[in-house]
């Protein structure tokens, strides 16, 4: 059965923000080698999210288990702690979710290389000369490997994002988590980062996309959510959610950002 | 005219003396070097508690910085000097005795602290959360995203201003004179007593102070130049 369990489960996540609920309860499981695609409106709850999944933001309740284990402290409807996951185990689960930030949020300090294998020396405690081994072989991936000893600063958008992938990648996450990767690239660079991102979405890497990408939503994934207002509103596979989507607001909003 | 000139400036009097004016040069650079690292440890801390999580760490640290921030570094090394012994000693029940030099180090030191831990918090505050949390994403401490990933950046950023921190403590030393730490201020108004003609050695200890100050920032921009053209201070 632990082949079919769902590598990430999400119980009635909510999440405000002061007196502004974000997440108004979202329940959702996600199977190991799909892709899911998350779309909907800015202000829709898609980001904050995604940004719940890994703990970068503190959910007010619900339950979030990746893999089977709960992340952070859980709290129930009734707002009793469940269970509570220590700074370390929240670290530890986090190294299990690689993400892709809209800003790239590369080290400018470190050349290419070095943010790639960063993590591997001071969370996974590799050796260095394992670690740049291990880099380089992601570096190859997304085809930068000729700049690994430049500094981000002179790469491109595009290149920049792709060592951005590299470097989540390194860590041989379960789960990538992209939150609107291609959003602050200008459009004749969006091409290259999606490309990668198919590319790991055939050789089976479970994906959680945030995106405004309709194209790649519908091509590209397994699965479709749309948000509306902290919830979600549709939910289906791309075929449905982009052919027949049973809410007229994703109806309207699929209809807009294809045009 | 040229008297005149020759009253203000006089490089034979000032050779003369030479070797008391650079032991009390050697002493101001002694005593700054001391407070400058007492001063760059303390500041980090402060500056780093002042954006702390937890309001007490934090508000501790913002009162430290305001503190000194807001009092007179001469006043701070007369108390220093005069009222901490009697305090130590009040609470040990003995009598003790900080030398001036001891005074003059702790007295500046905690001084700059304050300025300096404005300097640190600015820098760290500089470098955007996005860094942070691309750090925890990948499973890094708070810790070790701030030693590895925040600080690095910060320190780089900090530079200029804290050259300038720097150059205002070196040019502050010259009051410890004061309480009696044989400086070159010191060594000045005593050969000016024995010689009966201050003047001269007054300019030359200014000048001799400008060219120090002149040369050390000079030095430090050409050790720096590197990362300056990649962007980073």
């Amino acid at each position: 059965m632990d082949g079919d369990r769902p590598i990430i489960q999400v119980r009635d996540l909510r999440k405000s923000f002061g007196s502004v609920e974000v997440l108004r309860g979202i329940t959702i499981d996600v199977s190991p080698g799909s892709v899911l695609s998350i779309i909907g409106a800015s202000g829709s709850g898609k980001s904050t999210f995604l940004r719940c999944l890994n703990y970068l933001e503190r959910p007010t309740s619900g339950e979030i288990l990746v893999d089977g284990e709960a992340i952070g402290p859980s709290t129930a409807p009734n707002g009793q702690r469940t269970s509570g996951a220590s700074p370390r185990d929240i670290a530890r689960i986090r190294s299990k979710l690689g993400m892709v930030f809209q800003q790239f949020n590369l080290w400018p300090h470190m050349t290419v290389l070095g943010n790639v294998i960063e993590a591997l020396i001071q969370v996974k405690r590799m050796p260095r000369s394992e670690a740049v081994d291990l880099g380089r072989r992601f570096l190859v991936k997304v085809n930068l490997l000729d700049k690994k000893d430049e500094y981000p600063a002179k790469l491109s958008g595009g290149q920049q994002q792709r060592v951005a992938i590299a470097r989540a990648l390194a860590m041989q996450p379960k789960v990538m988590l992209f939150d609107e990767a291609t959003s602050s690239l200008d459009p004749e660079l969006t091409g290259e980062v999606l490309e990668v991102m198919r590319d790991l979405a055939r050789e089976g890497m479970t994906m959680l996309v945030v995106t405004h990408e309709m194209g790649f939503a519908r091509d590209a994934s397994d699965r479709v959510i749309f948000l509306h207002d902290g919830k979600v509103e549709e939910d289906g596979t791309a075929a449905q959610v982009f052919g027949a989507p049973s809410s007229e607001r994703c109806q309207r909003f699929i209809s807009s950002a294809l045009s | 005219m040229f008297a005149a000139l020759h009253n203000a400036f006089d490089p034979a009097l000032f050779w003369e003396y030479r070797v008391a004016l650079l032991t009390g040069l050697l002493q101001n650079i002694i005593i700054f070097v001391e407070s400058a690292v007492l001063a760059i440890l303390l500041a980090f801390v402060v500056g780093i508690a002042s954006l702390s999580r937890h309001g007490a760490v934090r508000w501790t640290a913002i009162a430290y910085a305001e503190f000194f921030r807001n009092t007179p570094e001469y006043v701070l090394l007369v108390w220093v000097y005069f009222v901490l012994p009697l305090i130590i000693g009040t609470a040990l029940g003995t009598k003790v005795k900080l030398s001036p030099h001891v005074a003059a180090v702790i007295g500046l030191g905690v001084a700059y602290s304050g300025f300096l831990s404005e300097t640190v918090r600015a820098g760290l505050r500089s470098v955007s959360y996005g860094q942070t949390e691309s750090a925890l994403s990948l499973g890094m401490s708070g810790f070790t995203a701030l030693r590895r990933i925040v600080l690095p950046q910060a320190v780089r950023r900090m530079l200029p201003e804290a050259v300038n921190q720097l150059v205002s403590l070196f040019k502050s030393t010259t009051i410890v004179s004061l309480i009696a730490v044989q400086d070159i201020m010191y060594q000045v108004s005593m050969i000016s007593v024995a010689e009966m003609r201050p003047v001269p050695l007054y300019t030359g200890a200014a000048l001799l102070y400008c060219v120090v100050v002149i040369l050390a920032t000079q030095l430090f921009q050409r050790l720096t130049e590197r990362w300056r053209r990649r962007g980073w201070a």
